[in-house]
């Protein structure tokens, strides 16, 4: 399968749990609600959105980390002449690892997308437990962080003069997971968390 | 009543032990479906990237390139596949100076000129550093000098005009690492230091790694021959 294709089963789902995070969900989300009952609730809406985003953040991360696997057995996957072009970022040695502990930036980025699903997971599991505060604060804390490794990586794609559509898709994944994390905390903090819509 | 359990725990639990599970499946299906080399400067691992610009006799300094050298579907055995041989030197280091004869030696004999040879091709690289030591200001007109073998160029290798040291004039590439990148990224101790390196970017000898074996020894011992496949035929 052409990794461009390939690349729509992670973007899709990414994009479809941005719309529901963001408030123009609900007008995106109405005629499933009787196929979705959450739907009909802005934290269901919001948690089903933040819930996709988490699994297709973790997924595209474990095919960038496939991918460097790959690229370091010698192969190709999606590389390419033109300015996009995974296999030469994540292939870049130079670049491939964070700094500190030389761990993929795939492994890294599913890692963190697992802790993401965890939070966001538990939250829709018991809604009105006494730690939902504080999982929501966490969730929101940590993607806002990643908007300072996701500039890191992104000043590393200027040095190379490539991007990598991949990673840009995770990266999307994270400011996806930072607005629905943000959304469910001052939800949670305006108490319209059990409102029925 | 005081309760000694957490009501709460089952759900967080069982939230755990699913994206958890998640996340082994993804490494899993990793593990299973790659087997990945790690980057590094010692035997059977990917070499480093080797970046500065480089001289090679015509057309001043150009980006190198050490990918373009790498066929990704070479396989163990096949003479058709090209080998680098990468020599770590500084143009005011003594042994580096003695040494450009072996490299003047070894490069005729295996690049794939000589006739004698039965051997894959195998591509001589120089990368010229300048060592954190008194006495060794080297510049690229050093370089070029040293490699071309200039004489009175007026530029000075470890004491002595460049046009003197050992050996012919080089005819392979001297890449500019004056800024020690490339020896930093290769953890290169010394000079000289040499890597011999198989056609698809895997290093098969290092000389800090089997210390008393010279280069050539490498190349006769490790670079794939004809009469090897015929004889394995």
């Amino acid at each position: 399968m052409d990794s461009n294709i390939q690349l729509m089963l992670y973007v899709i789902p990414t994009l479809l749990g941005f719309f529901l995070v963001l408030p123009i969900g609900r007008v995106l989300s109405s005629s499933l609600e009787e196929k979705f009952p959450s739907f009909s609730t802005e934290r269901g809406r919001v948690l089903s959105g933040l819930i996709l985003t988490c699994v297709a953040g973790f997924a595209v991360s474990i095919q960038t980390l496939w991918i460097s696997s790959k690229v370091s057995e010698g192969g190709n996957f999606c590389a390419s002449s033109t300015v996009f072009s995974c296999d030469d970022v994540i292939g870049n040695a130079a670049y491939n690892t964070d700094p500190f502990f030389g761990i993929p930036w795939g492994g890294i980025g599913a890692a963190v997308f697992c802790v993401l699903l965890y939070l966001a997971y538990s939250t829709s599991l018991e809604p009105n437990s006494t730690w939902v505060d504080n999982y929501l604060k966490l969730g929101t804390a940590l993607t806002f962080g990643g908007f300072l490794v996701i500039g890191l990586l992104v000043s590393y794609e200027i040095q190379m003069e490539k991007i990598c559509q991949y990673c840009t898709t995770a990266h999307v994944a994270n400011l996806a997971a930072f607005i629905g994390f943000y959304r469910l905390m001052k939800l949670n903090e305006s108490g319209e968390w059990n409102q029925d819509s | 009543m005081k309760n000694i359990y957490d009501d709460e725990a089952d759900v967080r639990t069982k939230a755990l032990i699913r994206v958890m599970s998640l996340f082994f499946v993804g490494l899993i299906i990793i593990a299973a479906t790659t087997s990945p080399i790690a980057t590094g400067t010692k035997a059977g691992e990917r070499a480093p990237p080797l970046e500065g610009k480089f001289y090679n006799g015509s057309g001043g300094w150009t980006t190198f390139n050490l990918e373009s050298y790498w066929d990704s579907n070479w396989k163990e055995g096949d003479a058709s596949g090209q080998w680098v041989a990468l020599e770590f030197m500084d143009t005011d280091c003594p042994y580096c100076v003695k040494s450009a004869a072996d490299m003047s030696a070894n490069s005729a004999d295996f690049d794939g000129s000589n006739p004698q040879w039965d051997g894959a091709i195998v591509n001589f690289i120089a990368s010229v550093t300048e060592l954190d030591i008194n006495g060794h200001d080297s510049s690229r007109a050093e370089i070029v000098a040293f490699r071309d073998k200039t004489a009175d160029s007026g530029q000075s290798c470890a004491g002595s005009d460049c046009g003197n040291r050992d050996g012919s004039a080089h005819a392979f590439p001297y890449i500019d690492d004056l800024d020690q990148d490339n020896m930093k990224e290769w953890k290169v101790g010394g000079t000289p230091s040499y890597y011999l390196i198989q056609p698809d970017g895997i290093i098969a000898w290092s000389s800090s790694e089997n210390q008393g074996e010279d280069l050539r020894d490498a190349i006769i011992s490790m670079v794939t021959r004809e009469s090897a496949e015929t004889d394995g035929a």
